[in-house]
């Protein structure tokens, strides 16, 4: 029997979501709502009586206090009514609690067929609205074709007994497994193959394939498991494991590099190797706090005696494109499954955020897939909703906003967990598989989820076909099994874990048997959450929440009682073995069997053809613009940018403070709301020690040079964590490149050859950075095609590249928490001090920018001069010597010493002619020293007494007295070159400035 | 010497456990956590415990409102233990989360010594969001809540989407006579916030952020004081600790505000049961 259930809150009670609905509605459509009101439906398909549903309603789904519900559709009047509902598959967490609840409450369980669903209705009310207009909200606004369905009714058509007629949303496929074996009789058949199929094979991999399946040892081999041609589970394997994704083709490439302004060509074979994996071995050996880097999820360094932290970031941006809830959710939820099954598993104990979109005012022609505001709305309501159910801290981000991220958005997300350095005596970063043990799978089930990424989209659904590419991420899931499996870790129950992530089972099961060498796995003891998946579905599905887990025979029993404690899903589902090969079975039937060494077997490396063309042979130029005559203004508007201005509003929506080790939090201040530098937090509750984080993201230099795009970010990443007291001897790496398609094409991407050059320079610049700063990269990914290709107004379709971005994550670990330091100036009379040169920088600046000019002079960074001052600065912090400290970034050094004073709530006086500046790179004038981007500076404010000893401590460096903190006036005010008055701005106008743009936001 | 022993909830997507067995280890307990399903099959027994805390997450996932079915699924299988535990004058705190599921389960706000109604609610914050924020907090002088004991203001961090009291006249009346309102959010000066948002960061009627029952043995609050257990925890510290060097004072490192509510319900024990 199909029963539904709707609840809503007692009119009496204000209805938020309807609010927030009204308020869309009208600041991003104008379309005027009077009144909007939500019913939640709960749809039971079950053997449940009349009695039962009556109980579910009244004791589990309603609030006596605030909320009514019914078994009829609730009598809530409208002029339309819009409802909302997951299409099938789609994961629908509040269906799967209540099946729980149900489950729990009536001591029911629920038999093939039997199901809970959620869904909504949204009664508005509106002289106004007209169908169009709703049918707009419905489709824009509340629901997303990809996961979601919708119905709009009238109140003319409404039937007030059937109401929204809400079925379940189960999924049928009436299918009867099964696995296909492929004919290779050529090349150009097995091409073919891989088109109708979609498994992207390269076509220079594809006689290598062949070859290996038409060896006669190979063959005679495979015969006696029962197989001959390659099996279409065979080929999925090799599809996934060939994929860029999974094996980082583009940096293990061969790059013919060739610098344009000479002729000279390089040729650059393999990227990796040469600027991320050898400068990194080689800095490991001389940096004893680094434990394990370069080949498990995560990479891990040393937070004290006791205990390791580790750290990733990975980019979920094509799903997030196409549906930005649910690919901001398993963005998040996805990546905390990386330190989960790293060595032997760790603590999750903070995660950041990085938002790079379009802008969120665009009303040009582009139909993006989701309008940038409205993906910006999805991405943060997602990461919040997968980090604070996660229990897991999110303690920094940032978001910035450039029309190349309009073609595809980028969505970062970085976890950090902590681990006991030794578990049972043996050290907790080390793992393996061994034969014998048993293939675990815990956490969710398999279904058509991720299975070849978007090209499901355009395929045309019927009612019950799922929409398995774009997924939901389930944090309460996750949670459960990450406590479940940190008790299982302590009690020396795991020899091996790792995540199930791209390539699904495929991937966690294909490598980790690398290790035992071979395995056999029984692909009908995978749990389902349907019937009719194909061995290969089986096989390569990438459902959310999975871990794969080697545990010993004689330890099953415990890790299956702690499992059923815990309300973990395990399964084993197969075994590891040492027989050389990867075994696949389902029931009796033998679906895949090939070496484990097959990925050995000499594919080719992917190739690259990169051209150099230096910005001066591009034709970029410095533009021609005079001083300005208005100071005040020119700063306000400055605050006002998007990449500048306020994002509290994110800020706040995310748990910065579980888990209660917070030190110095992502928003810092008198009024505790100025962006901090960097955070600081305590894992290890009973230690005195904290690990530092910082992020960067500079990716507008990459429109002059991407060598110095990367300088630059990494420079400002290690000031930031300089500024709250890390230490310069500790900074581990972790970088995430996004970068738009290098393989030339003449009709496709015509610019493939630069952004290729750009690629291999950002790596030069990488390993130069590391090197000088000496910061092993404890881990890295890199997400290869940001492009977009987005329909015009005519029809035509025009491709949009975001600009070549890195974003660079840097930690250290704080001995002594109580000596770090933020960016508030806290005492009138303390001295302003500016360490650093500044120079004619204002190449791709925030000031140009607002221009719309580039210009040829980006930033550069001298390492071996750099670092001597910050060394120097961390003395300097470490004796308390400073009051407050703040890396001068974005905007330049106008936009800082506002946000200092601001943060401050004091008075800061500046004079320009004091600052330390260098002619070296072009002609200093007002606004050069105040909106240029020089890397390696800093403001600092110390109190008057400690002039000389700062001043002989940063003797023979840059560093410059600017001006002083003040209580005579609450104004920045700041003196131009010859002393005149340029910027008097009191700290309310600032503020109002700086909260102009998203300040309304909450 | 006997020990306080406090037990921690966990499972089923709280998260809070580790913080707040933290500060009741250093407010002098024996902080145990405890999953949710041990209790229910009974080879953990609540009745060898002196307090219990429910603390801070989102049980399972908040789905249908913040809460319910953590105390749906506690009443089914271990309510009469809970009420027994009640009886025996023991302590019971519940803190967001945990607040929640204590006013879902009846054990607040125990109008009449019924410990089973549900007569007020916690529900969506008026500013449509989930917030993260720290608040000031002003305690009622005559309260009989016993963590609160020589805490006149305090300031922890809230962060929840869902934490506006609300309650009928009538009930919300009797929480005021019976000085049940044992916290509101206020100013710096400990005023009353009077709803003005962000110093109110829900809309809670009559600023309330915690309440307790009419004996002050069990207590329900949305900020969360475990997540300040360390001086470096307060957002002003920064500032607070150079300020007073600068002063020629030691910046007090002791014991915070947060320790200090979980130590007075440990002291109680131990002066009620030892």
């Amino acid at each position: 029997m199909i029963s539904c259930i709707e609840i809503a809150l007692k009119k009496e009670f204000r209805d938020a979501e309807g609010t927030s609905l009204k308020k869309k509605a009208a600041s991003y459509f104008g379309i005027n709502i009077q009144e909007a009101r939500c019913i939640n439906i709960v749809t039971i398909e079950s053997r449940l009586d009349q009695d039962q549903l009556e109980i579910v309603k009244d004791e589990i789904l309603t609030n006596p206090v605030t909320q009514m519900s019914s078994l009829t559709p609730l009598d809530i009047g409208f002029d339309f009514c819009i409802w909302i509902g997951y299409r099938p598959g789609v994961k629908d967490n509040p269906g799967a609690t209540a099946m729980e609840a149900v489950s729990d409450h009536l001591g029911k369980t629920f038999g093939p067929g039997e199901g809970i669903y959620t869904s909504k209705r949204y009664c508005l009310k509106g002289d106004t609205l007209v169908p169009e207009d709703v049918e707009k909200l419905a489709s824009e606004l509340l629901s997303n074709h990809i996961v979601q369905q919708f119905k709009v009714f009238s109140i003319k058509d409404w039937d007030k007994n059937t109401g929204a007629n809400v079925k379940p949303a189960k999924v049928i496929l009436n299918h009867t497994p099964c696995f296909e074996v492929i004919s290779i009789d050529s090349d150009a058949q097995l091409a073919k193959i891989s088109d109708k199929r979609n498994l992207a094979l390269n076509p220079r991999d594809i006689p290598v394939i062949r070859e290996y399946f038409l060896d006669p040892e190979i063959m005679e081999s495979r015969k006696k498991a029962g197989l001959l041609k390659p099996t279409d589970v065979e080929l999925e394997y090799i599809s996934q494991a060939r994929s860029d994704h999974c094996n980082h083709n583009t940096f293990q490439g061969i790059f013919r590099y060739k610098d344009a302004s000479n002729n000279e060509e390089v040729i650059e074979d393999n990227l990796f190797k040469t600027y991320i994996k050898e400068p990194t071995l080689k800095l490991k050996e001389k940096k004893d706090w680094v434990v394990s880097v370069l080949w498990d999820n995560a990479g891990v360094g040393r937070f004290d005696d006791e205990n390791n932290y580790v750290v990733t970031g990975e980019t979920h941006n094509s799903p997030s494109n196409m549906e930005a809830y649910g690919g901001a959710i398993t963005g998040i939820v996805g990546v905390y499954r990386d330190p989960m099954g790293t060595g032997l598993g760790s603590k999750l104990f903070m995660g950041s955020f990085g938002y790079c979109v379009g802008d969120v005012n665009y009303n040009g022609p582009l139909r993006p897939p989701l309008h940038p505001r409205r993906l910006l709305d999805g991405v943060i309501e997602g990461v919040k909703d997968g980090g604070n159910k996660s229990g897991v801290p999110t303690t920094f981000g940032q978001t910035l906003f450039n029309p190349g991220y309009m073609g595809k958005s980028l969505v970062f997300v970085t976890a950090l967990g902590i681990m006991p350095s030794l578990v049972k005596g043996k050290p907790s970063h080390e793992k393996k598989t061994s034969p014998g043990e048993l293939i675990i799978m815990s956490g969710g089930r398999v279904g058509k989820d991720g299975i070849h990424g978007v090209t499901a989209s355009s395929e045309s659904y019927s009612e019950n076909t799922p929409a398995g590419h774009v997924q939901i991420g389930d944090p309460y899931t996750q949670k459960k099994m990450h406590d479940f499996l940190l008790i299982c870790r302590d009690e020396g129950l795991i020899p091996f874990i790792t995540d199930n992530g791209g390539g699904g089972l495929s991937s966690s099961v294909g490598e980790s048997a690398m290790i035992s060498n071979g395995c056999v796995v029984f692909l009908d003891k995978v749990p389902l959450k349907y019937e009719g998946l194909d061995m290969w579905e089986i096989w390569i599905s990438e459902s959310q929440e999975r871990m794969t887990i080697a545990v010993k025979p004689e330890n099953l029993d415990r890790f299956m009682e702690l499992s059923a404690e815990h309300e973990v899903e395990s399964t084993v589902i197969g075994e590891y073995t040492d027989t050389g090969k990867l075994h696949i079975k389902y029931k009796d039937e033998t679906c895949a069997y090939v070496d484990m060494d097959l990925l050995d077997k000499g594919f080719p490396s992917w190739e690259f053809d990169a051209i150099w063309l230096p910005p001066e042979l591009r034709g970029l130029t410095e533009p021609v613009i005079s001083s300005p005559s208005d100071f005040n203004a020119l700063l306000i508007s400055m605050l006002e940018r998007p990449n500048i201005s306020s994002k509290e509003w994110i800020i706040r929506q995310y748990d910065h403070e579980v888990q209660g080790g917070s030190v110095i939090k992502p928003l810092v201040g008198v009024n505790h709301n100025i962006p901090s530098d960097a955070c600081v937090t305590r894992p290890v509750l009973t230690s005195q020690r904290g690990l530092a984080f910082s992020q960067s993201l500079l990716p507008w230099y990459s429109k002059i040079d991407a060598y110095h795009m990367m300088t630059s970010t990494i420079d400002e990443s290690v000031r930031r964590l300089i500024a709250v007291g890390g230490n310069f001897d500790h900074i581990g790496g972790l970088d995430n490149f996004c970068w738009p398609n290098i393989q030339f094409d003449p009709g496709k991407n015509p610019d493939g050859k630069f952004k290729a050059a750009q690629l291999v320079r950002a790596c030069r610049a990488l390993k130069e950075a590391c090197e000088k700063y000496e910061i092993p990269l404890l881990s890295g990914k890199d997400s290869m095609y940001v492009d977009g290709h987005l329909e015009g107004e005519f029809g035509e379709r025009i491709k949009v590249s975001a600009l070549e971005t890195v974003q660079f994550s840097a930690t250290s670990v704080i001995e002594d928490v109580s000596k770090c330091m933020s960016m508030d100036p806290k005492f009138a009379g303390d001295l302003v001090y500016v360490l650093g040169e500044t120079s004619n920088e204002l190449g791709a600046s925030e000031y140009y920018d607002a221009f719309d000019e580039t210009g040829l002079n980006v930033p550069h960074v001298d390492f071996d001069k750099f670092k001597i001052v910050y060394k120097t600065l961390q003395k300097a912090i470490e004796k308390e010597l400073v009051a407050s400290c703040h890396a001068v970034a974005r905007g330049g050094l106008a936009v800082h010493l506002s946000l200092m004073t601001m943060a401050g709530g004091l008075g800061l006086e500046a004079d320009l002619p004091e600052l330390p500046a260098n002619t070296g790179r072009g002609r200093l004038f007002n606004e050069t020293l105040l909106f240029s981007e020089s890397a390696g500076r800093f403001i600092v404010t110390i109190p008057g007494e400690n002039k000389n000893i700062f001043e002989n401590l940063f003797k023979g460096m840059a560093a410059g007295c600017i001006g002083f903190v003040t209580d005579l006036h609450d104004h920045l005010k700041i003196f131009g070159v010859d002393k005149e008055p340029l910027v008097d701005l009191s700290i309310a106008r600032l503020d109002k400035a700086f909260n102009k743009t998203f300040g309304d936001m909450i | 010497m006997r020990k306080v022993k406090a037990l921690i909830l966990t499972g089923f997507g709280l998260n809070c456990d580790n913080e707040t067995a933290h500060a009741f280890g250093l407010a002098g307990a024996d902080a145990e956590k405890i999953h949710i399903n041990t209790l229910v099959s009974g080879k953990i027994n609540l009745e060898d415990f002196h307090v219990l805390a429910l603390g801070g997450g989102f049980s399972w996932g908040d789905d249908h409102g913040a809460g319910v079915i953590q105390a749906l699924k506690l009443k089914n299988h271990i309510g009469r233990d809970l009420l027994n535990f009640v009886d025996q004058g023991k302590l019971i705190i519940g803190i967001c989360n945990g607040f929640q599921a204590l006013v879902n389960l009846g054990l607040l706000p125990g109008l009449d010594s019924d410990y089973t109604k549900r007569s007020v609610s916690i529900t969506f914050n008026d500013c449509g969001n989930f917030r993260d924020q720290w608040v000031h907090l002003t305690s009622n002088a005559k309260t009989p809540c016993v963590f609160t004991k020589d805490i006149n203001m305090a300031d922890y961090p809230v962060r929840h989407g869902e934490g506006k009291f609300i309650a009928d006249g009538e009930v919300l009346k009797s929480l005021v006579a019976n000085n049940q309102v044992v916290f509101q959010y206020a100013d710096s000066n400990g005023v009353p916030a009077n709803g003005a948002f962000p110093l109110n960061p829900n809309g809670s009627l009559e600023d309330i952020a915690g309440i307790c029952d009419p004996t002050g043995k069990i207590f329900g609050l949305m900020p969360h004081p475990e997540a300040y257990n360390h001086f470096t925890n307060h957002p002003d510290w920064t500032r607070k600790a150079r300020i007073l060097k600068r002063e020629g004072r030691t910046p007090d490192r002791g014991m915070t505000i947060g320790v200090k509510l979980f130590k007075n319900g440990v002291d109680y024990i131990k002066e009620t049961f030892f």
